[in-house]
């Protein structure tokens, strides 16, 4: 428990500042795409490495298994419809039920596995960083009571997909100049615009759908197989 | 030797990563020129269907991408003409095709890397650094096409009470979907506690247990691993004196022609071309064999 925790803050506050110094020092023109594809691979380590140490128990490993691939499933089966993807809602439901943990897995593991099937790219460490802070963030709110009432969920959905669409525009800018520019920064949130719309749009949609009937039943195995509780 | 599909993944690896970050570092037009290159021809050799179908969304986007650059960005000194007053520069506009090109190699390079590193080594790659993560992905990998089968199974099952996805308005429609859906998860979590079960019993977690795997680092991946590193390392070193560097604002340096320029890109030719050298001695092998016969 302690060297995990000693391992993520080091990371956290030592490894991840240092990437961003000697790649402004050593590459003085700024190579941020390279720089920021590091740091957020380094970023997601901590929850691999924290999931790995804990020895995770089979029936954990099966039941975060099947919500990646449900959601996995979910992005094949909207494919025709772009940007209109139930992935962060199947991770966020995970997230609300089985804690933040669960949530960063599934949504790491929907972003590897899924580029699997679609093609890996620069862009999979992106997505597998804000799909899986997307589950971690629904694990914290979860354990709260906001996100038992609808405005909670269509709060929640509306930020996921505004989130996602931020990040990955970041990276859009970065790998086109090597260097974040405002300019070209507001160029492509507007032309984002519409999957902006569209990320939060299906996110909403999916919450209010599933939420309920998907999380009482995760609520049911749990109880029923007692897993994942604390005292387990 | 082997063709590239039966190298070992930490070589596949090791060789994409280390040609995916120099293409993407490196801006020096020739350079970039060596990289697209590389990446279209081997391309055509291992994925031509798809890579040919790709270039049809690929080059307008890219061509787009090109031509914002200008408009955007007004360093240079070459400037060419005034729009609302403000200048478009020669530089901008050479500037942005590289910065094309660039992805575009990128682009085609990952292509290469995802028909070569197929989902088995994939997983071998990953478990060797999480083992836990390894098998979390392994799992999803086989339910997906395991839940689609299922589907068909409950669909017909459903049929049967008159509960048909496909017919019927359409209230009736996505009802009878929602019920799929929902007999899907309820039932894909039982299976899951069953499958870790069934895991559990056969010793999953215990100590001691061993990993089968069918990969063998052999000679020849050392080879190439030997000849990669030292490509790598020239790479590395003209990178370190600033001989592979190239400016595009405030406008262009000149593209010097000596001694170890010609080192610096000989050498990047060589580690870009070493795929397409190992196909294409595969190929001559087979041809020879079949001339033999």
């Amino acid at each position: 428990m302690k060297t995990r925790k000693i391992i993520s803050l080091l990371l956290l506050f030592v490894a991840i500042p240092a990437v961003l110094l000697i790649g402004i020092v050593l590459f003085n023109d700024g190579k941020y795409q390279i720089i920021s594809m590091i740091v957020v691979i380094l970023a997601c380590i901590p929850f691999f490495l924290s999931f790995e140490k804990r020895r995770p128990d089979a029936r954990e490993i099966l039941v975060i298994a099947v919500m990646s691939a449900i959601s996995v499933a979910g992005r094949a089966a909207f494919a025709w419809v772009p940007a209109f993807k139930p992935v962060t809602a199947f991770t966020a439901i995970t997230g609300f039920k089985l804690g933040p943990e669960a949530g960063f897995l599934t949504g790491a593991v929907s972003a590897i596995a899924s580029n699997i099937l679609f093609g890996q790219g620069p862009w999979t460490p992106f997505q597998m960083f804000t799909w899986g802070i997307l589950g971690y963030i629904a694990g914290l709110l979860g354990k709260t009571k906001w996100m038992d009432t609808k405005i909670g969920l269509i709060l929640y959905g509306i930020f996921a997909g505004v989130l996602f669409s931020f990040i990955m525009d970041i990276w859009t800018v970065m790998s086109y100049d090597g260097a974040f520019s405002w300019a070209r920064y507001i160029a492509a949130a507007g032309t984002a615009l519409p999957f902006t719309i569209t990320y939060a749009l299906s996110n909403v949609v999916f919450l209010l759908l599933l939420t309920k009937p998907i999380g009482d039943k995760l609520e049911r195995i749990k109880k029923k197989y007692g897993i994942m509780q604390p005292n387990s | 030797m082997k063709s590239l599909h039966q190298y070992h993944p930490i070589v596949i690896f090791f060789y994409f990563f280390v040609v995916i970050g120099l293409t993407m570092f490196y801006m020096h037009p020739v350079l970039l020129g060596i990289s697209f290159l590389g990446a279209v021809l081997l391309s055509l050799f291992i994925q031509r269907k798809k890579f040919l179908s790709s270039l049809k969304w690929l080059l307008p986007f890219m061509f787009i991408a090109a031509i914002i650059n200008p408009l955007i960005t007004h360093n240079g000194e070459i400037i060419l003409l005034y729009v609302n007053y403000q200048p478009i520069t020669l530089e901008a506009i050479v500037y942005g095709f590289s910065m094309s090109v660039m992805l575009l190699s990128v682009v085609f390079w990952f292509g290469s890397f995802n028909e070569i590193m197929t989902s088995d080594k994939f997983l071998y790659l990953f478990g060797r650094i999480s083992p836990a993560v390894a098998l979390l992905i392994s799992l999803t990998m086989r339910l997906i096409p395991l839940f689609f089968l299922q589907i068909k199974k409950i669909t017909n099952a459903q049929r049967t009470i008159g509960m048909d996805p496909t017919t019927g308005s359409l209230w009736h429609r996505i009802k009878s979907a929602a019920t799929i859906i929902s007999i899907l998860i309820s039932w894909a979590l039982e299976n899951a506690i069953e499958t870790a079960d069934s895991m559990k019993a056969r010793g999953y977690g215990l100590k001691n247990r061993s990993t089968f795997s069918l990969f063998k680092f052999d000679r020849a991946d050392g080879i190439v691993t030997t000849v990669i590193t030292c490509l790598f390392f020239v790479a590395l070193i003209s990178s370190y004196f600033g001989w592979n560097y190239f400016a595009y604002y405030p406008t262009f340096s000149t593209i010097e022609l000596n001694m170890t320029t010609w080192i610096v890109f000989i050498s990047y030719f060589a580690l870009i071309m070493l795929p397409i050298v190992i196909e294409l001695l595969e190929v001559l092998k087979w041809r020879s064999l079949k001339l033999n016969n």
